[in-house]
């Protein structure tokens, strides 16, 4: 972990566009759920509006994060000069990764907290497995993600091809999915605070040990892509 | 022969003619030009004339968005059903995140590249407005989705002909499903033209365009699916006309034979669903011609 290509690398997510962008996406989430809350009776509508939080906006804000701390300077060859530093390739990764998880976490599986709680005031219980279900989902998604952001230009597309197609529309199909889709292990981890979340059946075990082999894996493999980094031209 | 080095010094420096001659032939006008840019975009909106690296992904998307239609047709030939098991304007719906990545990741190839690297005061040096290049970028992006959007209808069509049902009654199902794949090509088009014309990193764009898209379209649907539960289907109708793909969805329910949340249920509605899709297009399409003025005159 060094402190800072940590902090170089919020200010690369904080930074401009990208940066309202990445505040929009959960505050459209909110949003939402504020509005809901407001026409309808209470617990009404929060399914769908967890479920949106959870499918859709955080692997969005967790590929931006990945793909914002590590692509624009792969893009313009800038990481170069960074990786000329006598600092371990590890650590750049290391630290790269804290960045974009604690951005994930901040804007993908917090709002799906405070949508919970103001969606269904009464039973913050559910408010809160869905938060962990996030955050187990989102600590993967960052990790997954960066270390396709080491690996290939495609990153984003690859991202979007892996948690919107395989484990949204055809993990809908195949149940069987649901044992390599990081979205079913954060359910599942969720479901163990609250039932309501609706975990997918893997087993408690199953699904965080999968998680965690994912995170570090990723996160190593990042890393060990940087060690050995060549740089392309644009295609 | 003389040392050429000699030559200056003393003043005796002299032009040779080596026999270059100006180009004489005829010269094309805007046109031409238009219409090879469009070419070419089209093209390389399937990485055809680019590295082989580049096509990999449009093909791959284009394989993924034609294997429900390859399996469709597969089931038809082995059971022998008495009609398609899936509508032709219901597939564009079925395929919507395939589609909206293909057009999300190949809108940046066509409307990023030539502005991130500056290449675009080179086109902008010949006799082609600063307009006509942001037409003939749109017809080619417009085109290349066209075609992912058509080619599974067709293969439906000749699936469902070969499979000898009812001629008229598949012609015209699949005449609709065409008409509607024209209007979901343009507004997709401009939303993503429109996007990638502006933010010039590639990934930006790519998720900026999903995120507008399928974030949109989940927000409608939730909105649709809960006033649908609350037994106020007019407010999912109003909702619906606020996403591309929820827009699509209604018109396709009410023009053809697919199932959705709150259609419009009014001929007014529907007029209305799809003037905000033709405007939306509209507008995109004047803020891409809008944005490469800018760029011209900067």
């Amino acid at each position: 972990m060094n402190a800072t290509i940590l902090r170089l690398s919020a200010q690369a997510l904080a930074g401009r566009r990208r940066g309202i962008v990445l505040m929009l996406i959960p505050g459209i989430v909110v949003l939402l759920a504020i509005v809901v809350s407001a026409l309808t009776d209470d617990g009404q509508g929060y399914e769908a509006v967890a479920n949106l939080g959870f499918t859709l906006a955080l692997p969005i804000v967790a590929l931006l994060a990945a793909a914002a701390v590590l692509g624009p300077e792969v893009d313009d060859g800038s990481i170069v000069y960074l990786l000329a530093k006598p600092v371990s390739r590890h650590s750049i990764a290391i630290s790269k990764y804290a960045a974009a998880w604690g951005a994930t976490i901040g804007l993908g599986a917090l709002p799906l907290l405070v949508s919970g709680l103001v969606l269904e005031p009464s039973d913050p219980g559910r408010a809160f497995g869905w938060f962990a279900a996030g955050a187990v989902a989102g600590t993967a998604y960052s990790a997954l993600f960066l270390a396709l952001a080491a690996l290939t230009r495609h990153a984003v597309v690859v991202g979007l091809l892996f948690a919107l197609l395989w484990e949204g529309v055809l993990g809908n199909v195949l149940a069987g999915i649901r044992w390599v889709a990081i979205g079913a292990w954060g359910r599942e981890v969720g479901a163990e605070i609250s039932p309501l979340v609706g975990g997918a059946g893997t087993g408690l075990g199953y699904a965080l040990i999968a998680a965690m082999v994912v995170t570090v894996g990723s996160v190593y493999f990042a890393g060990d892509r940087l060690r050995s980094f060549t740089l392309r031209g644009d295609e | 022969m003389t040392d050429p080095t000699s030559a200056t010094p003393e003043g005796r420096s002299v032009i040779h003619d080596l026999g270059y001659r100006p180009y004489t032939g005829a010269r094309l006008g805007e046109g031409s030009i238009a219409r090879a840019l469009a070419v070419t975009g089209f093209r390389n909106a399937f990485g055809l004339g680019r590295s082989g690296r580049s096509k990999v992904l449009p093909f791959v998307l284009l394989a993924l968005n034609l294997f429900p239609a390859v399996i469709v047709g597969g089931v038809m030939v082995l059971i022998g059903l008495d009609e398609l098991p899936i509508s032709y304007a219901q597939y564009a719906s079925t395929t919507q995140v395939i589609l909206g990545i293909f057009v999300a990741s190949q809108a940046p190839v066509l409307f990023s590249r030539d502005l991130r690297h500056g290449t675009i005061s080179l086109y902008l040096a010949r006799p082609l407005r600063a307009s006509t290049y942001a037409l003939a970028r749109w017809a080619a992006l417009l085109a290349a989705t066209l075609v992912f959007l058509l080619l599974p209808i067709v293969l439906l069509y000749a699936v469902a002909l070969l499979g000898e049902l009812d001629v008229t009654e598949q012609t015209r199902e699949a005449g609709v499903a065409v008409a509607l794949a024209v209007l979901l090509a343009l507004v997709l088009t401009g939303i993503a033209g429109l996007i990638s014309s502006w933010s010039t990193r590639r990934g930006f764009a790519v998720v900026a365009t999903i995120a507008v898209l399928l974030i949109g379209n989940g927000i409608v649907t939730a909105v649709q699916g809960i006033s649908s539960e609350e037994g106020r289907s007019d407010v999912g109708e109003v909702a619906g006309l606020f996403s591309p793909y929820s827009l699509y969805r209604g018109l396709a329910t009410a023009w053809a034979d697919v199932d959705a949340l709150t259609p419009p249920t009014s001929a007014g509605m529907e007029a209305l669903y799809a003037l905000v899709l033709v405007g939306l297009s509209a507008a995109c399409l004047g803020g891409l011609v809008w944005r490469y003025r800018r760029v011209a005159s900067a």
